[in-house]
């Protein structure tokens, strides 16, 4: 029952705390409005005319047309380079001969950065959409397979040899032992992944392409239209800012097990 | 120095070059043999990887005019590597990379060991810091662009924001992470504030600095090329910009392959100095067996 005191003196303290962690963000906001407001500078345009722009461009003007390609994009890209990453980690974390022998293969693939493959990709695919998805599944496939890899790797040895004792069937060796057991791996892998293909997708709608909302900022930029263009930009880092966040409800719910199996230990311990 | 690196090295395929006297014991020797034969297959699987890639060229299950074989890139790699174009694109290229990190290092780890050491300055700046890390830094070529051009200049501020916020956020954790034992009794003992800092904190967080670090190094060489092959800045990927617009497909391959020998050897590089520098820390030292 002693442990439980610090808990409730925390509950207490939550809301001056939150107030804490927001003040910078909206003094920031505050003195950008502040000190932009008028602001003749082409480059630099009121905040107050970006929310404008922003609104008249992303609610939901272009949504459709580039919102929401974007994000399919991104979506097939991330989950086929997901399935990949975790379907051949498995693969070559469990035999190991093969993953030791394929490991400077891999490591070199790994090392091209994705921009790079770009120009290629274009050449290869032209500026269709599947080129996108191509090069976002490239990118973000490696550090889904890396860290699975590892995480089967990661397997208790005794847990290991008690399997082998009891004959375990080799599907269940897979899925109840070496998949739980690389699973934080694997979820760490994939938030590596997702800010790569976040990355990606913007690259690659800057560089070609017809929609998308990388096509539209840098059309704006081409054209001047600086308000556009930061109402881009800030869209952007909204995208990214709430896609980290979905990600980490995802974190929380799918390791579940692991942050309550390792609280009890502690507890007993 | 160099033969020392050498020999500390754990790669097998390093270890299994490396003269030296011949392993004495009965489990060293299977050791070395097992590394051997791990050597062998990982030849035999690049091998392999090159002949199926030759194959499958030659026989035309890709067309030849969009994929290079490796015959191919080989011979275009001769003229590139002669030409100074390269040479200089190259260095560019180095020289924004490594300008980059090193500044974005100058400020990410003071700026984080200074708020991860501060419960108000975690809290404060907390929200603003996960929020900005999680803009992709791609997303502000456009400005960069309108602001600078197509310059080096450009690419660097590119670089500088993508690689700080990794290494300033790994920074406040490697502050957080000092042991609480070790800091109540540096206060006990009024240890001089510097000698807490390169003493306790500095050699608590190089782990996490050093990660964070790796992760910014990745990051950056993406963007400088990103920012190249995009924003039209000198580099390798204006070069790669020149040969696509010139439908040089094989000289295209050939720059894929350099760019993934220059990641390669710039992992290798920081894993190596990471090795070297917290060589003392647990996380690196070899298990004895």
């Amino acid at each position: 029952m002693a442990r439980r005191a610090p808990r409730t003196q925390s509950v207490v303290r939550i809301p001056g705390l939150l107030l804490l962690e927001i003040a910078l963000p909206i003094t920031i906001v505050a003195v950008w409005w502040v000190a932009s407001k008028g602001s003749q500078s082409l480059y630099f345009p009121p905040l107050s005319d970006i929310v404008d722009s922003f609104q008249r461009l992303w609610l939901f003007d272009h949504v459709r047309s580039d919102v929401i390609p974007s994000l399919r994009n991104l979506g097939l890209g991330y989950l086929a380079a997901c399935a990949l990453g975790i379907g051949l980690g498995l693969l070559l974390g469990a035999v190991h001969w093969l993953g030791d022998a394929l490991s400077p293969v891999v490591e070199f693939l790994r090392a091209i950065p994705g921009v790079a493959l770009l120009p290629l990709a274009i050449v290869l695919l032209g500026i269709e959409p599947s080129m996108r998805v191509a090069i976002i599944c490239y990118g973000a496939t490696w550090p889904v397979l890396l860290n699975t890899i590892d995480g089967v790797r990661s397997v208790d040895p005794v847990v290991r040899d008690v399997a082998a004792c009891y004959r375990l069937p080799r599907r269940d060796r897979m899925l109840r032992i070496a998949l739980p057991a690389a699973g934080p791996y694997i979820v760490a892998g994939m938030k590596t992944a997702l800010s790569l293909g976040i990355t990606l997708i913007v690259v690659s709608e800057l560089m070609a392409s017809t929609d998308g909302i990388g096509y539209v900022t840098l059309q704006a930029q081409r054209s001047f239209a600086a308000t556009d263009m930061w109402a881009g930009i800030l869209l952007l880092g909204i995208l990214g800012y709430v896609l980290n966040l979905a990600f980490q409800g995802f974190e929380n719910l799918a390791l579940r097990w692991h942050h309550r199996m390792h609280q009890s230990i502690k507890g007993e311990g | 120095m160099m033969t020392s690196t050498l020999k500390e090295s754990r790669s097998p395929l390093v270890r299994a070059l490396m003269p030296g006297r011949p392993p004495a014991t009965h489990r060293e020797r299977r050791r070395s043999k097992r590394q051997a034969r791990t050597v062998a297959s990982q030849l035999v699987a690049c091998l392999a990887a090159v002949l199926l890639w030759q194959i499958a060229c030659s026989t035309g299950v890709v067309s030849s005019t969009s994929i290079a074989s490796p015959v191919e890139v080989v011979r275009a790699l001769g003229p590139l590597l002669r030409a100074s174009s390269f040479w200089a694109a190259l260095s560019d290229t180095l020289q924004t990379w490594a300008l980059g990190l090193g500044l974005s290092i100058l400020v990410g780890i003071p700026l984080g060991l200074l708020l991860g050491a501060s419960f108000l300055g975690y809290r404060l700046t907390r929200f603003t810091i996960e929020f900005c890390r999680s803009i992709p830094a791609v997303a502000l070529l456009p400005l960069a662009l309108l602001l600078y051009g197509a310059t080096p200049r450009m690419a660097l501020v590119l670089v500088v924001f993508g690689s700080v916020w990794p290494i300033l956020v790994q920074s406040v954790y490697g502050a957080r992470s000092v042991d609480r034992v070790a800091r109540d009794m540096a206060a006990s003992y009024r240890i001089r504030r510097l000698d807490r800092v390169f003493r306790l904190l500095v050699p608590s967080a190089g782990p996490l600095m050093a990660t964070g670090i790796r992760i910014a190094a990745t990051m950056s060489l993406l963007l400088v090329i990103g920012a190249e092959v995009i924003g039209g800045a000198p580099g390798i990927g204006l070069e790669f910009q020149n040969y696509s617009q010139a439908g040089d497909i094989p000289a295209m391959f050939a720059l894929v392959v350099v760019s993934a020998v220059l990641g390669l050897a710039l992992n290798l590089g920081l894993q190596a100095t990471e090795r070297r520098v917290l060589s003392w820390h647990a996380v690196h030292r070899v298990p004895s067996q």
